[in-house]
Formats: C-alpha cells, sequence, structure tokens
C-alpha cells in the first residue's frame, strides 16, 4: 500500500465514508484531517493508524466504543460483515430488535422519524393540531399516535423555549456595570451620577419529576416519559424518577440525545412497568435516599400520577408534607382530572391534596402546554 | 490557516507518538499510546483536543504534563455557569481609569489623547483566553477545564476563537496570535455539546485503567508504597468499580487509597484497614452502604 499512496488516500476516503454511514459524524473536514493524520503517524503501526482515525473521526463515548469494530470490519474487509451492516438504515431500526419492552416504547418514535418525511401529509393542518392537542392521551387511536406523538415534541420544545426567554427577560440587575456607568456619565465628566446595573441572569430552576408507572397509568405513562423527556432540555437540571412500589432513578438514562436512545434504556431499567402503586413508600423511599441531596429551594417537585393508592394515605401526606417543606413548589398532576365526572376523593389522592401547591390534569397535550403558567 | 499551522518557533517539538510517551513516562504521567497518538495528532494538526472521561481519570493532568513536557506556559481556564466574557476574554481595569481621568484633569491634554491613554494596554486586565494568544515567545498550553459547565453562549464565543486565534477589543483593535496555542478541552458529559464545537476537535474517551496500567501509574507516582499492598489496592479499585456505584473510584481514589493504608502503617490490606480508607474510595453514604453489601472480604480475597 505503502507504494501507492493514491490507492491508500482513496481507501481513507473509503473508510471515511463508510463510517459516516455507521453514523460516525464525518465531513469534508475530518476527511481531509484523517488523511493528514495517517500521513503523520503512518500505517505501518496498524494500532497506531487505528488510534489516530479515532481521534480524527469520533466525537462522543458512543462512537469511540464503536470505532474499533468499525475499523476492524473495513480494513479486514470481511465484506459479508460490512455488507450486512450496511443495510441496516438506522439506530432506530436496531433498537427496535432489542426487545418486546422496548418496541412498545419506541414505535412512536420510529414513526416520528417516518412523520418527517411526509410531514405534510400526517399534520396537515391547523384544525387536525386543535383537536390531536385536545385528544386524550389513554383514547388516542393508533394512527393518531404518530401525528400526536410529532405534535407533541414539537409544541413541548416551543414551550421550554418560552420558558427559557422569559427567564432571561426577567433577570434584574444587582451589581453595578463599571463599563456601562462610566459609558452613560461622559456628559458629566466621568463622574458617576447615574448608574448602570449588570444583571445576574436569575438562577434556572430546578425540577424534580416523579412519574407514576402502575398498571392504573398504563395509557398516559408512556406520554409522560415523553414529557418528562422534554423538559429536561431547558431546565438547568432535571431529576426524574419512575415509581410504581419502588423507585428508580432515570435521570441519567432521559440525558441521552436521542429520544429513542433514551426510550430502549429505559425499558430495560426500569422493571416494575404496570405493577401496583405504593405513593407514600416510594416517596418516602425517596425522601431518605436521594432528597436530601435533591431537594433545594428552588426546585419544582412534579408528581404525575392518578392518585391510585394501595399504600397507607397517613405516609402519603406525612411523606408529601416533608417533601413540600423543603421545595419551592409541588405540583400534582393527575391525568383522570380530564375526566368530567372525576372527583379526587380516593383516600390517596385526598390525603395528599392539602399538601400540593399546584393540582392540574395531565391527560392530553393542552393540558400539558398549559403547565408553563406554573413553571 | 496554513500560514498558521507551520509554527517554527516551537521552543520544543516532539520527534514521534513514542518520544511523547517517553517525555510524558518521564514526568510522572503513564500514557498509553492511544493518548499519546491523540497527544500528537492534535500538536501536529494544529487542532484542539477534547478530553472527556469519568471523573479523577487525570484528564486535567494531560495539559498539565503537556505544558511541562513543552516547557511552555499553561493557561487554565476554569469554566462555570455564568462565566462570561469578561472574566474569560478581558476587562478594562475600571477603578485604575477613573482614578486615570481624574489625575489628567488638570493637564493640557486633548480629550482624544486622554481617551487613548486610558484604553491602552496599561488599564487592560487580561484574562485566560486572551493571555493564550497574546504569548510573545512560545505557543502555550490553553486548558479549557470543564466545558460543559459553561454556557452555549460561551461555547459559540469559543467556536470563533478556535477557528481564528484572533480576538478583538474595540478600544484597542484585533490582536492576533503569534504563535497558536496547544489547546486541551476537558468535559464531564454533564450535557452534550454543540455539535460545531466537536467537530473542531480530536475527541479522545479517556476510560478506566486496565489493572496493569493502573499498577504503573501507582508505581510511577507512589514509589513508596510497597509493591503487593499497591497490587492489592489496584485489584479492590477495580472490583469496585464493577460494582455500579453511584460515582465509581478513579485513579485519584486509588492513588488515596494506596497512601492511606501506607500511612496506617500496613502492608497488607485487610476488611479492617478497607473500611478504616473506605472515604478514599467511595464519596457517598449509599456508595458505601453497597460496597459494604457487596461484601470487602470477598473482593479482597478474589484478587489474592
Amino acid at each position: 500500500m505503502r507504494d501507492n499512496p493514491d490507492r491508500l488516500a482513496a481507501s481513507i476516503v473509503a473508510f471515511c465514508r463508510f463510517a459516516r454511514s455507521h453514523g460516525l459524524p464525518v465531513g469534508m473536514h475530518q476527511t481531509l484531517a484523517a488523511l493528514e493524520a495517517a500521513n503523520i503517524i503512518g500505517i505501518s503501526d496498524r494500532q497506531r493508524f487505528s488510534f489516530a482515525l479515532r481521534s480524527v473521526l469520533c466525537s462522543s463515548q458512543d462512537e469511540w466504543e464503536q470505532f474499533d469494530q468499525l475499523f476492524d470490519a473495513f480494513w479486514n474487509s470481511e465484506r459479508n460483515w460490512s455488507d450486512s451492516q450496511r443495510d441496516r438504515p438506522s439506530h432506530n431500526q436496531v433498537a427496535n430488535k432489542h426487545s418486546a419492552d422496548s418496541r412498545l416504547l419506541i414505535s412512536a418514535e420510529s414513526s416520528d422519524a417516518r412523520s418527517r418525511d411526509n410531514e405534510g401529509k400526517l399534520v396537515s393542518g391547523a384544525s387536525s393540531q386543535q383537536r390531536l392537542k385536545r385528544v386524550d392521551f389513554s383514547g388516542a387511536s393508533h394512527t393518531d399516535l404518530a401525528a400526536l406523538e410529532h405534535l407533541s415534541l414539537r409544541l413541548l420544545r416551543q414551550m421550554s423555549l418560552r420558558l427559557f426567554r422569559r427567564m432571561k427577560i426577567e433577570a434584574q440587575g444587582d451589581r453595578v456595570d463599571l463599563r456601562r456607568s462610566i459609558r452613560r456619565n461622559i456628559s458629566r465628566g466621568g463622574d458617576p451620577f447615574t448608574l448602570a446595573f449588570k444583571g445576574r441572569r436569575k438562577q434556572t430552576k430546578r425540577l424534580v419529576i416523579f412519574l407514576d408507572i402502575s398498571g392504573s397509568m398504563n395509557l398516559y405513562s408512556l406520554f409522560l416519559v415523553r414529557f418528562a423527556y422534554a423538559l429536561q432540555k431547558h431546565f438547568r437540571r432535571v431529576d426524574t424518577f419512575l415509581f410504581s412500589t419502588s423507585v428508580v432513578e432515570v435521570s441519567d438514562l432521559l440525558r441521552a440525545r436521542k429520544l429513542s436512545d433514551a426510550l430502549n434504556a429505559l425499558s430495560q431499567r426500569a422493571a416494575e412497568w404496570s405493577g401496583g402503586t405504593k405513593i407514600g413508600e416510594s416517596l418516602r423511599e425517596f425522601n431518605r435516599q436521594r432528597g436530601r441531596k435533591i431537594l433545594t429551594r428552588n426546585t419544582f417537585f412534579m408528581i404525575l400520577s392518578d392518585g391510585w393508592d394501595t399504600g397507607a394515605p397517613e405516609i402519603l401526606a406525612a411523606e408529601l408534607c416533608h417533601t413540600r417543606s423543603r421545595v419551592q413548589k409541588l405540583l400534582w398532576l393527575n391525568p383522570l382530572l380530564g375526566l368530567k365526572e372525576y372527583q379526587p376523593i380516593t383516600r390517596g389522592m385526598s390525603a395528599a391534596l392539602p399538601h400540593v401547591d399546584v393540582f392540574a390534569p395531565a391527560h392530553n397535550l393542552e393540558s400539558l402546554l398549559a403547565l408553563e403558567r406554573y413553571l | 490557516m496554513m500560514s498558521l499551522s507551520h509554527n517554527p518557533s516551537l521552543a520544543k517539538e516532539m520527534k514521534d507518538v513514542d518520544a511523547l510517551v517517553q517525555e510524558f513516562g518521564s514526568l510522572g504521567y503513564v500514557t498509553d499510546p492511544a493518548l499519546a497518538t491523540s497527544i500528537y495528532l492534535s500538536m501536529r494538526l494544529r487542532k484542539p483536543l477534547l478530553v472527556e472521561g469519568h471523573a479523577g481519570l487525570g484528564k486535567t493532568e494531560v495539559a498539565k504534563v503537556l505544558a511541562a513536557s513543552l516547557d511552555t506556559r499553561l493557561i487554565r481556564l476554569q469554566c462555570y455557569e455564568g462565566l462570561d466574557i469578561s472574566s474569560a476574554v478581558y476587562e478594562w481595569n475600571y477603578q485604575k481609569q477613573l482614578l486615570a481621568i481624574k489625575l489628567q484633569e488638570k493637564s493640557d491634554q486633548t480629550v482624544e489623547e486622554k481617551e487613548k491613554h486610558i484604553f491602552s494596554k496599561e488599564f487592560l486586565l487580561e484574562r485566560p483566553l486572551l493571555l493564550s494568544i497574546m504569548e510573545e515567545h512560545a505557543a502555550p498550553v490553553l486548558l479549557i477545564d470543564e466545558i460543559d459547565r459553561a454556557d452555549e453562549a460561551f461555547e459559540a464565543f469559543l467556536l470563533e476563537l478556535l477557528s481564528d486565534f484572533q480576538i478583538t477589543v474595540p478600544e484597542l483593535g484585533t490582536i492576533k496570535a503569534k504563535h497558536v496555542p496547544h489547546v486541551i478541552l476537558t468535559s464531564n458529559r454533564s450535557r452534550e455539546l454543540s455539535d460545531a464545537l466537536k467537530r473542531r476537535c480530536l475527541y479522545h474517551w479517556i476510560d478506566y485503567p486496565s489493572f496493569e496500567k493502573e499498577m504503573k501509574i501507582v508505581r510511577a507516582r507512589l514509589p513508596e508504597v510497597e509493591e503487593k499492598l499497591a497490587m492489592q489496592v489496584v485489584h479492590l479499585v477495580q472490583a469496585v468499580r464493577r460494582l455500579e456505584l453511584a460515582k465509581p473510584p478513579g485513579i485519584a481514589e486509588t492513588l488515596d487509597c494506596a497512601q492511606a493504608a501506607t500511612a496506617l502503617g500496613t502492608d497488607q490490606l485487610d476488611v479492617e484497614t478497607v473500611e478504616q480508607t473506605l472515604g478514599c474510595l467511595v464519596k457517598s453514604m449509599e456508595d458505601g452502604a453497597t460496597l459494604k453489601a457487596a461484601g470487602i472480604q470477598n473482593m479482597l480475597s478474589q484478587s489474592n
């Protein structure tokens, strides 16, 4: 290969394209850098060569860990392997194969990807959007699901963007900005007459989401997980916990960049989807183990649950009281509140209500978007 | 860009990757060929190197040792939430300017002269980023530590700096780097960095070290620790890392633990010693409980 630098260059370019087709973010810049790197490091030591290309072409841990396999596949030119791999169109579909569980979670997301291609057809106009906004998650038909998913991601993103802007405008100054003060007082010979203030950007809030994944919430929890994911992006910090009879923290999983990755990982961690409900006990477990660290005066604590509790209501009341004393606001979102005939008189719910700052519905997109007011 | 990439007056040049491994080794930093290749390429390609990895694995150390081995200055910018231009790039020394205006009041200089005076370099407070491009003699090492803590706006500014290596101060004009600094960025992955920034950088992921590498590090950094004890500590730490703790111990913790055990005067790691030095290994109550539940004796005996 050394005799023929053109052929080597061509192979490296081909490898870059190969890497790109497997999801590495390789552009023109990286390809050029790869050529230059090969030139500097040389190709006599195969391992060094792979290190060099890896450091040029990767830009995250996932890619880093995937790289060796790609490298071997290409340069060993085991055509079978690479061809079969090349056929795979996207991560989503691979993820789909993992388990039945994750398929359930992911189906809506991959159809979201599909819907991006023919956006016009699925989201046909304002009127259908309006209708979808009011569709109760539990009653959404299968055809609606994809569109609803698409719409929800978009709207939730908008909402969090608005939240973000509002916080910026609110910022009021509390320190003197010398630079601007001098400028403003030039006409007075530099004597500081009127002062300009420098605003410290307001401390963004923290949010703790406590999501019920018990059987009675089945119809809603899949959507509410997505809601949690969307919120995640625009708070300084969001900690998310799933509970049924015990608590699982999933904040780290939801921080994945792609929703499909997050959901996939989620289905593997939370063991108790659709189990029973022990809100009080779960909350106590949370307060004991993580509460002290996570709950602060600028935290919003958001419980997403229907309030069907099989545990003792006294425990729930006591734990809620405790939680509330540590946070700024305690919100309870109840999907059932969307039903006209619903009264919050289940034992759990009535024990909880005195300790809740905001009690709001969470059965459709519109109700989730309305939350903006409280956050 | 091309004119920047050739830098004849480099104080010291690394010949190749092996030379770099050796040079780093002589400074007490054990590096593997993979990391050395990344560092070497970043110097040769003149691209910033983004180093990611868990806490306590020596990310920051890379820049420090690089500066020492090149015999140049290390300029460090610690990022934090709310980091702004005036603490990262430059600021005028307002108090001094005000004083100067007062002092000049009686002089018969024109307004222009006065203005020129108070906006001269004498009144400029250089912050790390400006400093890094003002170096006169050799390219410094610029360490931008924990870039993930700074906000997006700052990241965008940094992007501009990293492509042009020039900074414009409105009152002074544009300052262009004489020597393009070697830039090392570190991140703890607390948030995703922008694609544009990543595209501009070479990347290196530092993983937990293998047993052999960790042994080498302990031997290099703590020559006073007995080999047998060092081996036990490293075995233990490697076992602890497999436990899925909230904060798995890094190399820093290994070194602490080995040092603590030596300080206690033991040459053999037993359950009692481990319990006494538990604070070196795990940094929260929950992790401590997990570790104890897994059985310290168990893990120690595995290692023998």
